[in-house]
């Protein structure tokens, strides 16, 4: 699915020239005069950034990034300001905005922001799928296979585990043998790289 | 009463001076009117005079002595009385009875004299002239002729003769009534103004009438006589007519008295010492005869010279408030004028050439007039004058004039014409005001609170620049991203043209679009002069919201218009209203601040009212005006805000009035408050 850059702003002018710009940089976009238009069509599962402005009748720039951030995608943030308002742009980088861009915005700046965006959204977008198909393969594993999984992560011997199981250490590295083939990886250090990566935290 | 009546007699002397010296003097004074009249002649076998002047002396010593010390004179004179009339033999009992009698008619006609006739003069006009006939020469004699009629009939006239002797009494002091009264209340009245001067030529003309008519009157009673069988007697009489007409026209009251006394006296010194022309069958009825002559002669002239005296104080009293006017119109600055239109003669006070800068013997004509009129005012001035087609209706009109020296000057013309019934002017007057220095006050006012308001709207401004800035943030942003793009495009191996264009289009609408926003700011931090044009208040309301934008989105306010499609175009500063408006929006916004963001509504309402008037209502949904606020709000200087200078209001009301309408600020029932304008459209405005 290609990449779509999200404008909202109240002025017609400036929707109407950024939506020019980012498009002959390449973008695909769509413009939204309200946030409450662009809340009505917006759907979550198409990459891409939005680009807003901070102050706006009706729904403002802070309000909608507050109600996108708890959609399921959350997607990445840019906002556009007519008055430097010092108290709104620490409000909004600390709610998770790419970036803060007081008008009139130059092109490059904005490109980058754009892109840096883009980055971000693919690597959330990544982190997301990966996390998804890691629980996909968790799900197939028995109560058993679980535990001995997080005393594997946590890097214990197979003689310990089977202690700490009560079981003997033949039985410990049968189901080692199923978590591996379950979690689809090939040696313990893929494991834990795995783990890692989607944030599994190991019950001891 | 007596102090109001002569109060400059008792002033004029020490409070012993009347008690004492009056009576002597008044008692001296009776024995000499008494010997006069005994001198010009008595009918000694009745011991009667037909001229009795000590009567006149007491009434006038009555008239000037305070009522409480008449007893005092009446006890003084009474010796003297006595005395006199002893003197020509009259006995005791008739004496008495003589001096009660004159006794009674002094105290008589001083009482009634002092309660209807009032203070001096009384014979400057024909009513009090009259009235005095009426109370000293008819009521008074006739009634105290009752007991006078018994002094003959004490001295052995017959009791069937009452009525003869009360006629004769009565006569007598009617004569004296006519012929002395009123010399001497002239004399005395003349001593009560200190600041009258007689001129020398006055005096030698009075003394020569005076002799002079005493002369002809001899004559002609002389020869009155001899021509009496000719019945010439008639022509004879009527001779020294002239001479007392002469002197009753040139002396008023003073002339006609004068002449009155001197022919009494002179008729009756010849009547009763010689050939007179009134020859009767008894000398009794020779006397009644001049008596009556005497009476028919002075009446007319004495009111002639009384209806003379007061035309002349008629003319006195206009040349005084003419005078007067005239002095209060210099000091004023303001001249008179007048205009016939038939005569076309124009005429001007002093002062008004002066305002024109002409000569003073210089002939005036509309023209000239009209052509002083600085060229810019002058069809005003002529349509306001040709405009009137009533009598009654006041042309105020105000106009430059160019004096020969150059000068400017405003005038403010006030007139009325008099027309006839067909509308025409047939002749027109007024005045002339010079309000040069008052147009310069007015100017400096209108001056200051122009700038006051331009103060206010640069203050104002400077609030907004947040919201100013953001409008022209936003142009500027388009034309930079369309710049931008038209750069990438353009880039492309392949420019896609089309877009380029519309992208370049942009930019230029763009552009124009911060060109206005700068446009309008200038046009309001400018400090022009007021201009009046025809406004679309709609088009006013939405442009003065453009400015509002960003700052009603900052404060998260929703707005709601309705704006009336049938609203009529009215006269005014597009600049000095949108003032009005932007202030009274950012009070309602204000007035939000502290409810919550879902009520913060603002509601702008047009409409059209009767009679070209169109109203626009601002209402918010704030906190509303307190109770004891609202009397003050339009106060200079009255501010709810911490860092308000309370002019806002002041200026807004001010400008309104400026264009003819009204203000007003009051709470709305559910919540808030609504500001309202009336304004009166361009052409109720011309109207009116």
């Amino acid at each position: 699915m290609s990449y779509i850059t999200f404008l909202v702003d109240d002025d017609g002018g400036v929707l109407k020239a950024l939506g020019r710009l980012l498009r002959a940089a390449g973008y695909d976009t769509r413009a939204f005069a309200s946030a409450q238009r662009f809340l009505a069509e917006y759907d979550g599962n198409v990459p891409g950034c939005v680009i807003m402005d901070l102050t706006m009748p009706g729904l403002d720039g802070l309000a909608l990034q507050q109600t996108l951030a708890e959609t399921y995608a959350n997607p990445p943030v840019i906002f556009l300001t007519g008055t430097g308002d010092i108290s709104r742009s620490v409000q909004a980088m600390k709610a998770g905005a790419v970036d803060f861009l007081t008008k009139p915005v130059d092109g490059k700046q904005l490109l980058t922001a754009v892109e840096r965006a883009r980055l971000k959204d693919e690597a959330a977008r990544r982190a997301r799928r990966d996390r998804e198909a890691f629980d996909l393969r968790m799900a197939k594993l028995t109560p058993r296979e679980r535990q001995v999984l997080d005393h594997v992560v946590l890097g214990r011997l197979n003689k310990q585990i089977a202690a700490t199981l009560g079981t003997v250490e033949k039985t410990i590295k049968v189901h080692r043998g199923r978590v591996m083939a379950k979690l689809e990886v090939r040696s313990v250090a893929e494991l834990v790289r795995l783990t890692e990566r989607v944030g599994l935290r190991p019950m001891a | 009463m007596s102090t109001l009546v002569f109060p400059s007699i008792r002033g004029r002397n020490p409070a012993w001076l009347p008690v004492l010296a009056g009576p002597v003097v008044v008692a001296a004074l009776y024995l000499v009117g008494a010997e006069a009249a005994f001198l010009i002649g008595t009918l000694s076998d009745r011991i009667f005079a037909p001229f009795w002047p000590p009567n006149i002396v007491l009434f006038c010593a009555l008239l000037l002595a305070p009522p409480r010390l008449w007893w005092l004179y009446l006890l003084v004179v009474f010796p003297v009385h006595v005395v006199a009339e002893l003197g020509v033999g009259m006995p005791l009992p008739q004496n008495l009875v003589a001096f009660a009698t004159n006794a009674g008619i002094a105290i008589l006609n001083a009482t009634a004299a002092r309660y209807l006739l009032g203070p001096l003069p009384w014979f400057d006009s024909p009513r009090k002239a009259c009235l005095y006939v009426a109370i000293t020469a008819v009521a008074g004699p006739a009634v105290v002729a009752l007991g006078g009629a018994f002094v003959p009939i004490l001295g052995g006239g017959s009791v069937d003769h009452y009525w003869t002797f009360w006629a004769q009494w009565c006569l007598s002091n009617t004569v004296s009534s006519l012929a002395l009264g009123p010399v001497a209340l002239t004399w005395l009245d003349e001593r009560n103004r200190p600041t009258t001067h007689i001129s020398t030529r006055a005096l030698v003309e009075a003394s020569a009438l005076a002799a002079g008519l005493f002369l002809v009157c001899a004559f002609a009673f002389e020869s009155g006589r001899n021509v009496a069988a000719d019945g010439l007697l008639p022509t004879l009489l009527y001779l020294p007519l002239p001479l007392i007409l002469w002197s009753a026209i040139r002396f008023g009251a003073k002339g006609a008295s004068g002449a009155v006394l001197v022919v009494a006296v002179a008729l009756l010194w010849r009547a009763l010492n010689g050939p007179s022309p009134f020859i009767a069958e008894t000398p009794e009825a020779s006397v009644l005869a001049i008596q009556a002559f005497l009476i028919g002669l002075s009446i007319p002239v004495l009111l002639l010279g009384a209806a003379i005296d007061e035309t002349r104080r008629a003319e006195r009293h206009v040349r005084t408030s003419e005078e007067r006017m005239a002095f209060a119109a210099i000091a004023a600055d303001v001249c008179l004028w007048h205009f016939n239109y038939r005569s076309e003669q124009f005429w001007i006070t002093d002062h008004g050439r002066e305002m024109f800068d002409l000569a003073p013997d210089e002939p005036i004509t509309r023209q000239l007039v009209f052509e002083a009129i600085h060229p810019d005012d002058r069809q005003a001035a002529r349509d306001a004058i040709r405009s009137t087609t009533l009598s009654d209706y006041v042309i105020d009109v105000e106009f430059r004039i160019v004096r020969r020296d150059g000068e400017v000057r405003w005038i403010r013309a006030r007139a009325r014409a008099d027309c006839n019934s067909l509308g025409q002017k047939i002749k027109i007057s007024g005045s002339f005001a010079d309000i040069t220095g008052q147009k310069a006050t007015e100017n400096e006012l209108v001056q200051q609170r122009h700038d006051l308001a331009h103060l206010m709207r640069v203050s104002m401004l400077g609030e907004l620049s947040g919201s100013i800035a953001h409008e022209l943030t936003q142009p500027l942003t388009a034309i930079l991203s369309n710049a931008q793009a038209a750069r990438l495009l353009l880039a492309e191996d392949k420019p896609d043209f089309g877009e380029v264009t519309a992208a370049i289009d942009d930019i230029i609408s763009e552009d124009n679009r911060a060109g206005e926003v700068i446009h309008h700011l200038r046009k309001m931090l400018k400090k022009g002069e007021a201009k009046f044009e025809p406004i679309d208040f709609n088009e006013l309301i939405r442009c003065t919201l453009k400015l509002l934008n960003s700052e009603m989105a900052r404060r998260r306010i929703k707005t709601r218009c309705e704006l009336s499609d049938g609203l009529v175009p009215i006269s005014g500063d597009s600049v000095q209203l949108q003032q009005v408006l932007l202030n009274l929006i950012m009070n309602a916004m204000e007035a939000m601040n502290e409810v919550s963001p879902s009520r913060r509504t603002l509601a702008i309402r047009t409409e059209a009212l009767q009679e070209g008037r169109i109203s626009i209502d601002i209402s918010d949904r704030g906190v509303g005006l307190a109770p004891a606020h609202e009397e003050k709000i339009f106060q200079p200087f009255f501010t709810t805000k911490e860092r308000g200078l309370g002019l806002g209001l002041t200026i807004c009301s001010s400008i309104i009035k400026l264009h003819g309408g009204t203000l007003n600020l009051e709470n709305n029932p559910q919540g808030g408050a609504t500001a309202t304008l009336v304004i009166p459209g361009e052409q109720s405005r011309l109207v009116s």
